[in-house]
């Protein structure tokens, strides 16, 4: 479940929020509190709104000073962020601490930030409809031969070094199976894992799917990096050409976009049933 | 310990370096033969070699040709470079304690790989991806500077304004790459820092041929060197008064040295200890003749590193450990325990 | 056997020679006396070709030291250190067998007439008995015996010794002393001692060459050269400088700082 952080009597409606976190801006967007958004993130990028919006830093190094400035009357901060949350106390301005794990937490976070700003029942729609959409391509992909599939987050570009892979845990894994892949290496349950090349070999995927976020691939590389593959022939998913790059933040944010990332892996794990 | 020192100096340098290369060449063929054949996963020799099966079939050829024995020709040419680069370095500065770090042309590679990860770096050669090329870039850089350094040396300047050349090149790289890290983003980071652990898995022969040209010329002058380099360690005036070149001869181990490591740590990151706790070792066992530990160093090192990278890809397996953990873990005692021999 | 003529060096703008000259006959003990900062060790550094002169010539048995190879010199001329500190962990065989090197090809290793002229060398200096042993591991009185012995490997037929007897205790002083006297005597070694020990040179040197601020004092017959002035002038230091009968040679007794 998702914590919340102290509030110290502050109003049941903030005006100014800001939003340390990408997803929980979206979230913010998506439940009709766009306005009353402060600030943002250095990382934040979607929607375009954000871009007229003031700045603090991120997950590593926030601006306190600056958020200070704005004055905000919430903040959303990663629950990690002790210093920062205890800076806030002294400041006596609420903490809303988000956590992030699996799937769930993502509506579970929605209603729950809904409930905190008052606006519940528009979160609690938004999240309902999340929930719905990711139910339906399911449905759409349910009874397919789920596919053995190796999610990849990242490896050195235009070499096989690197390959930093799904492992059985967090909210991609959870895409991943819901959209009929089967994560390959399921059975280690970690978030993420180097994998050596014989693991790959061994593993036999017959299916790869690469995550490229923000602007780290350009879509003339595509076809080189994939060929980086072919050094694996009796990979299946090598041998029947079924290496997909896939680019884009909604792989990132753990916010509503991740329905447009699991339409994206069903899509590409089982193009049959989207005709 | 005086029963070796006796023995080794009643046996002529012919028979001893007989005995050195047949028996650490015999350690380094088995590191070579058995290290394939080891791995994560169950695989049958009989198939490897098995012609009728095509090869894009073949999972068994695959992982023997492809993730095993590149891993171990890698370790060997890197676990060689390091322990050589290690021996002369440690005569170069005089210093027993000296490795292949210390000048700086380790951190020269390692911000070349830092640059390449967190720009984003796109370009590839000839096969070789940018990572590698950037930090070869960065380590022949490092080189020059630290070169530059030793012949601006006025003649009669001791190897302290060396020493402390490199060390200060070598602090001043590294305060680069925190920079550079720190305007890296999470992802980045994370393979940053991976980087730097070292790994061997290179999975394709083309950056283990790019990595023997510098590699090439190394060999080349370390094969000036032996001779040169134990008189040198006894004091440059004196080796000078023997009749060594003693300038030329510091410029050709600096050199060389340099070039080795560059194209090691381009090749699998920087491994630890590999290039201190080797030639340690080495010596322990054949004596202080460079003529001997040159060659012992080189056979052991690559055994050494092919014996550690067994130990990452299966203790915990079906995940790794970068090696060079495990040669941090194996080579951090035993130099403790060289250090407190020497005391 | 070897004639320096005016030699000068500076190191940057410090001159440290200024036209120096020495001439050394065959078979003989030269001794280069003068306080530190004179010039010794650089004088003796260009003398054994390791340190190339700004002005002046070097002749080693008549021929301009420029014209021989570094290996063809050194088979000529050999270098005692001051001091010799091994880094890594030699024996004393392997150091003697280091003055090999100027008579072996490049990759050439030592052999077994090799080892006996090592083993030679380390009898006329009387340690054959340390051959095993470290090197790391002796007193100051047998390393320095020891890095004789292998200069004398190096079968040159000059030696230069760099303050021989400095770093030693008073009774490996004699040794060294002696040592040097019966090299001289059985081989004709020619050597050049560069040395504090006025009473060394008096007892082991016929020639002595006073260097003081680089320049050429004085120089002669060490009874005629050795004189209290010229210590005097050398040292200042008021000194009685008398033959001793029972140490049959000239000793050199300081009394005072002159003004």
């Amino acid at each position: 479940m998702v914590a919340s952080g102290a509030s110290t009597g502050a109003a049941d409606e903030p005006q100014r929020i800001i939003s340390l976190v990408p997803a929980t801006t979206e979230m913010l967007f998506v439940m009709g509190a766009g306005r009353r958004i402060a600030g943002v993130s250095n990382y934040d990028r979607f929607p375009a709104d954000v871009a007229r919006l003031p700045k603090v830093g991120g997950l590593l190094d926030p601006d306190v000073e600056r958020l200070l400035s704005l004055k905000p009357d919430l903040v959303i901060v990663y629950d990690t962020q002790t210093d920062l949350k205890r800076q806030l106390e002294r400041a006596r301005i609420p903490v809303f601490g988000y956590v992030h794990r699996g799937l769930p937490d993502i509506t579970d976070t929605m209603r729950a930030l809904g409930a905190r700003i008052g606006m519940k029942a528009a979160a609690d729609a938004a999240a309902a409809r999340i929930e719905q959409q990711l139910a339906a391509i399911h449905a759409r992909v349910a009874g397919r031969p789920r596919l053995k599939t190796l999610l990849i987050f990242g490896r050195e570009p235009g070499a096989l070094r690197q390959v930093d892979a799904s492992a059985g845990y967090g909210f991609l894994h959870d895409l991943l199976e819901l959209a009929g892949g089967s994560d390959a290496l399921g059975d280690l349950q970690k978030q993420s894992i180097e994998m050596s090349t014989e693991m790959i070999i061994s593993r036999a995927p017959e299916v790869i799917l690469e995550l490229h976020y923000g602007d780290s691939l350009k879509p003339e590389r595509f076809d080189a990096e994939r060929r980086v593959w072919n050094v694996l022939p009796s990979v299946p998913a090598v041998r029947n050409n079924r290496v997909f790059l896939l680019g884009g933040d909604e792989f990132v944010v753990p916010g509503p976009r991740i329905v447009i990332a699991a339409d994206r892996f069903a899509r590409t794990l089982h193009p049959e049933a989207f005709k | 310990m005086r029963e070796r020192t006796e023995i080794l100096a009643r046996t002529p340098v012919r028979q001893r370096l007989i005995w050195t290369v047949a028996g650490f060449g015999t350690l380094a063929f088995a590191a070579c033969l058995f290290g394939p054949l080891v791995g994560s996963t169950r695989i049958h020799l009989s198939a490897v070699f098995d012609r009728s099966i095509p090869y894009a079939d073949n999972v068994d050829a695959q992982i023997f040709f492809v993730a095993r024995l590149p891993r171990v020709l890698a370790a060997a040419l890197v676990g060689s470079a390091l322990a050589l680069s290690g021996v002369v370095f440690q005569a170069l500065l005089r210093n027993p304690l000296a490795s292949p770090d210390t000048l700086g042309v380790s951190a020269g590679a390692a911000l070349g790989a830092m640059m390449a990860i967190t720009f984003n770096f796109d370009f590839s050669l000839l096969g070789i991806s940018a990572v590698p090329l950037a930090s070869f870039a960065g380590s022949f850089g490092a080189l020059l500077i630290v070169y530059g350094l030793s012949t601006a040396r006025r003649r009669g300047t001791s190897t302290i304004v060396l020493l402390l050349g490199g060390v200060t090149v070598q602090a001043l790289l590294s305060a680069v790459i925190a920079f550079v890290q720190y305007l890296a983003d999470f992802t980045q980071t994370f393979r940053n820092v991976r980087w730097l652990m070292g790994s061997l898995d290179v999975a394709s022969y083309a950056p283990i041929g790019a990595a023997l040209v510098p590699m090439a010329i190394a060999w080349a002058g370390f094969a000036t060197l032996p001779r040169v380099l134990d008189l040198i360690s006894v004091g440059s005036e004196s080796a000078a008064a023997r009749g060594v070149n003693v300038e030329r001869t510091e410029r050709v181990a600096l050199v060389s040295a340099s070039l080795a490591t560059g194209a090691a740590v381009s090749l699998a990151g920087p491994v630890s200890f590999v290039g201190i706790v080797v030639p340690h070792l080495v010596r322990l066992i054949v004596g202080a003749d460079h003529r001997l530990v040159l060659p012992g160093s080189a056979l052991f090192g690559g055994a050494f590193l092919i014996g550690c990278d067994l130990v990452a890809r299966t203790i915990i397996a079906p995940l790794e450990l970068p090696v060079g953990i495990v040669t941090a873990i194996i080579g951090g005692p035993v130099f403790l325990w060289l250090l407190f021999r020497r005391a | 056997m070897l004639a320096a003529t005016d030699i000068s060096f500076s190191y940057g703008r410090a001159k440290v020679l200024q036209d120096v000259s020495i001439a050394v006959g065959r078979g003989s003990i030269v001794g280069l006396l003068g306080p530190n900062g004179s010039g010794k060790t650089t004088l003796l550094r260009i003398v054994a070709g390791i340190l190339p002169p700004l002005a002046g010539t070097v002749l080693v048995g008549g021929q301009p030291i420029e014209q021989l190879t570094r290996r063809e010199l050194a088979r000529r001329i050999a270098v005692v250190p001051q001091e010799t500190h091994s880094t890594f962990d030699f024996s004393v065989m392997d150091m003697v067998l280091m003055g090999r090197y100027p008579h072996l090809g490049a990759f050439e290793l030592e052999g077994a007439a090799d080892q006996d002229i090592a083993r030679e060398a380390l009898t006329a200096t009387g340690t054959a008995a340390l051959e095993t042993r470290a090197f790391a591991t002796l007193s100051g009185g047998e390393k320095q015996r020891v890095v004789i012995a292998s200069a004398l490997a190096q079968a040159s037929e000059m030696l230069l010794l760099d303050e021989p007897t400095a770093a030693l205790d008073l009774g490996y002083q004699f040794e060294i002393a002696a040592l040097l006297r019966r090299l001289n005597a059985e081989r004709r070694t020619t050597m050049i001692v560069s040395t504090h020990d006025l009473n060394l040179a008096a007892a082991i040197c016929e020639h002595i060459v006073l260097l003081k601020d680089g320049r050429v004092l004085a120089h002669g017959a060490t009874r005629d050269t050795l004189t209290a002035d010229s210590i005097r002038s050398l040292y200042d230091v008021d000194a009685d400088v008398q033959f001793h009968e029972r140490a049959g040679h000239l000793t050199v007794v300081p009394i005072a700082r002159a003004h």
